[in-house]
């Protein structure tokens, strides 16, 4: 079953369900960041997928001379895909003023690809009940937009459905993660890598049935995989599994991560209880989401990753972030003071987005793996 | 625990640098009355903080474009960190230990220099340790970023300004709230209380202020034009540090009326106006006296600013002071920069352009700046469409080991040879 979404992977963004979809005249939005609530796109009967850059670490030659080379490779690799006529088949754009990098990738979007959409959100940085109450505000002008746009008044009924689709997907994400709470996990962290990337790139129907039976083929398989030691990765946005690959082949588990693409996508439920408008559900959990870096007060997020290490039992902790990932590069000081304060140590690595893990980067892995085992005697 | 050294802050140099420009000033013959008042006024600015660190006033680190105007009106005594790292930097010469001290710190080295610098700063004592750390999102994430840690390196307390991306009533009213939050911590920090009668007096010259800039941008547009190509560097430290201030005004209509002589007179800020330049972001503080003279030289002038001295339109209302510091946020000239980078900003630069018969324009494009410099191409292209050629020069602001000044040379006389040839 892994298979079937590695072959998204591997032939996204042209997937065939994509193109299936728009040989039906379906819609199809690209979304920038996760603080873009996916559900209203779906609601709209739209398929909402996430914009990522080239899978592999590649020159970024037009995406470096559109967004200048101090912009981060994630920006610029989602650009030269963009530029490239990579995403052609899409009909919108929607960003959230999130990073600089993700706020000037939506500008450069519009306004050399163009798109017959776009929308930007503004997104506060707290969680005050005045930031709620702006980020609602948000949430209902892209509604609305986005209504306006296709001529359709998105319903609280679809609204609903939607939820319930997208918050199964977050069961099953977790269901999936609490097989690597393991001594020795049913599945390792480049496979668990494949299928997060498969989950914003899939319609969630069908992500939903395809991860359903690989939690059935992984409860009845034996536990195979062992390590040295217990690992979480943290950081800038991941898509390239090699990467958490090279890291294992040096002996570790990678039993968790802290990404834009894996915990903080799908970890929080949207709560819809009796009385919550579906859409006020929708703006509590994007903006109360396990946070990016970009939020205040930072102990949000360094509470959320202890809470993970402790869950899930880690050793160590890898910090990968991308050159000129401003936020978490800011954040990475005291995110590491925090860790050592609960004994766990961290190794922070400087990478390009898409890195397979680099002959360098697999020697300070082993390096770090070599003072795990000394710590742990 | 990260700890800020205990040792004697660099104001005192500073103090003492700003009293070297201000008798070199003096002894010029042609130097201009604004000139020194501006390095008074900085003087002046640094004798109080060096005070108020002396005498245990309440002092407030802030980052750029935050509402000194509030500091102002609770009688908090206010630091520009940026500004003040920068000054350490340029008068002692002590980049790179401010710089290493900030990698101390864990700080990656894409990180900009101003915001590394200021972090070392603090954590090697080079800026005195301030009662709070103030800072927004205003104008990257930098800026927003950066007050956590420095919180924790001076062990003061702090509030983070949240600015909202767009320029909606919603947003407009958030970010009153948070203005209006601001003030009760300022308050319960400080035991100061806001004086809104201040505030609005400061309102009110802050609106007078604004009307000043656009008065200087007016007659900018003059050909030859009678501005120094570095003098909106003036003007942006009058707005960062001294906003709705009696002596910023003073300032301002000195210079206002030393440039209206000139324009009558028909004297441009230098001998032979042969270039007419657009800027933009900030030159390499440690090249300034070179670009001045090979402004001279060429006689290449920079006229206009778009994200600089550009203000917004709109004015301010006094009866409303916290809604008008909030406004006002909005119409930095910067701000064109700040929320999606939409027509109107792009248009604001062709109009520029136009309005200014610039020949040319430069991009001094920081290396550790990413929100600026992913707009180079786009300027390029927006000023290409208007027959307006961009140099785009590689630089750091206050990191001398970016960029040479023969580098530079190079670069400005290749570009001066071009706009000569057309």
């Amino acid at each position: 079953m892994l298979e079937r979404f590695c072959e998204v992977n591997n032939t996204f963004p042209k997937t065939s369900e994509i193109l299936e979809h728009k040989g039906k005249s379906g819609l199809v939005f690209g979304w920038l960041c996760t603080y873009v609530p996916e559900e209203i796109i779906h609601a709209a009967s739209a398929l909402p997928i996430r914009i990522t850059g080239h899978r592999q670490e590649t020159e970024l030659e037009d995406g470096s001379a559109y967004l200048y080379v101090n912009n981060c490779s994630f920006s610029r690799s989602c650009l030269q895909m963009g530029l490239r006529g990579e995403y052609d088949f899409l009909d919108g754009v929607v960003g959230g003023s999130t990073c600089d990098g993700a706020r000037r990738l939506f500008d450069l979007w519009r306004y050399y690809i163009g798109m017959p959409f776009h929308h930007v959100l503004t997104v506060p940085r707290k969680y005050t009940p005045e930031a709620h109450t702006l980020y609602y505000s948000q949430v209902v002008q892209f509604k609305e937009h986005l209504e306006e746009f296709l001529g359709i008044q998105i319903t609280d009924g679809k609204l609903r459905q939607s939820i319930e689709l997208y918050n199964e997907s977050r069961a099953l994400l977790k269901n999936l993660y609490e097989l690597r709470k393991l001594d020795n996990p049913l599945i390792t962290g480049a496979e668990t890598m494949e299928v997060l990337d498969a989950s914003f790139r899939m319609p969630k129907e069908l992500f939903n049935l395809c991860l359903n039976d690989l939690l059935r083929d992984l409860s009845n398989s034996t536990p195979t995989h062992q390590g040295k030691a217990r690992l979480m990765v943290t950081g800038s946005v991941l898509t390239n599994p090699d990467f958490i690959k090279s890291i294992e082949d040096q002996g570790a588990l990678v039993v968790t991560d802290e990404l834009c693409t894996s915990t903080r996508y799908w970890s929080d439920p949207v709560v819809l209880d009796g009385d919550t408008p579906p859409l006020q559900a929708i703006s509590q959990r994007y903006l109360n989401n396990f946070p990016c870096a970009r939020m205040f007060p930072s102990d949000e997020r360094f509470n959320r990753i202890l809470e993970l290490a402790r869950d899930f039992r880690v050793d160590g902790v890898i910090s990968q972030i991308i050159r000129y990932c401003v936020p978490y590069a800011h954040d990475l000081p005291l995110l590491t003071q925090r860790l050592q304060a609960q004994g766990i140590p961290t190794l922070a690595i400087d990478v390009e987005y898409g890195t397979s893990g680099s002959g360098q980067i697999q020697t300070r892995v082993q390096a770090f793996l070599e003072m795990l085992k000394v710590k742990q005697r | 625990m990260i700890n800020a050294e205990e040792k004697k802050d660099k104001i005192d140099s500073l103090v003492r640098a700003c009293g070297v420009l201000l008798r070199m000033n003096k002894a010029r013959p042609d130097g201009r009355k604004s000139e020194r008042m501006y390095y008074e006024m900085l003087a002046n600015y640094y004798t109080r903080l060096q005070s108020a660190r002396d005498e245990g006033k309440f002092i407030a680190a802030h980052t750029v474009f935050f509402p000194t105007e509030i500091l102002y009106a609770m009688d908090i005594v206010p630091m520009h960190t940026e500004t003040t790292t920068w000054m350490i930097s340029l008068f002692t010469g002590e980049c790179a230990d401010l710089l290493s001290a900030g990698a101390d710190l864990g700080l990656a080295p894409e990180i900009c220099t101003p915001h590394r610098g200021l972090a070392g700063a603090f954590a090697i004592g080079a800026l005195p340790r301030p009662d709070v750390m103030l800072w927004s999102n205003l104008i990257c994430d930098n800026t927003a970023k950066s007050g956590e840690l420095l919180m924790e390196v001076n062990h003061c307390p702090g509030f983070f300004l949240d600015h909202p991306f767009q320029h909606s009533e919603d947003e407009k009213k958030y970010l009153v709230g948070e203005l209006d939050s601001m003030i009760r911590f300022l308050e319960e920090q400080s035991g100061h209380k806001m004086d809104w009668d201040r505030l609005a007096e400061i309102v009110g010259l802050i609106d007078r202020q604004i009307e000043l800039f656009r008065e200087i941008c007016e007659l900018r547009k003059a050909v030859p034009s009678p501005f120094h190509t570095q003098g909106f560097l003036e003007l942006l430290t009058i707005d960062y540090l001294f906003p709705g201030q009696p002596e910023a005004i003073n300032y301002l209509e000195t210079l206002r009326a030393e440039l209206a002589e000139k324009v009558s007179s028909g004297q441009g800020a230098v001998s032979n106006e042969r270039f007419r330049l657009m800027s933009f972001f900030i030159p390499p503080m440690y090249l300034m006296g070179f670009l001045e003279r090979i402004s001279q030289e060429y006689g290449a002038v920079s006229v206009t600013e778009p994200f600089f001295t550009y203000w917004g339109e709109g004015r301010l209302d006094p009866s409303r002071p916290l809604e008008s510091v909030a406004e006002k946020s909005y119409m930095i000239p910067e701000m064109r920069m700040y929320g999606p980078l939409d027509d109107r900003a792009l248009k604001s630069i062709v109009s520029c352009a136009e309005q200014y018969k610039v020949d040319g324009a430069i991009y001094y494009a920081d290396v550790g700046c990413r929100h600026s410099c992913a707009t180079v191409k786009l300027f390029k292209d927006t000023l290409n469409k208007i027959d307006v050629p961009m140099l785009t020069l590689d630089c750091d602001v206050v990191d001398p080991t970016i960029t040479s000044e023969e580098e530079m040379r190079e670069k400005l006389e290749q570009f001066f040879e071009l706009l000569e040839d057309r």
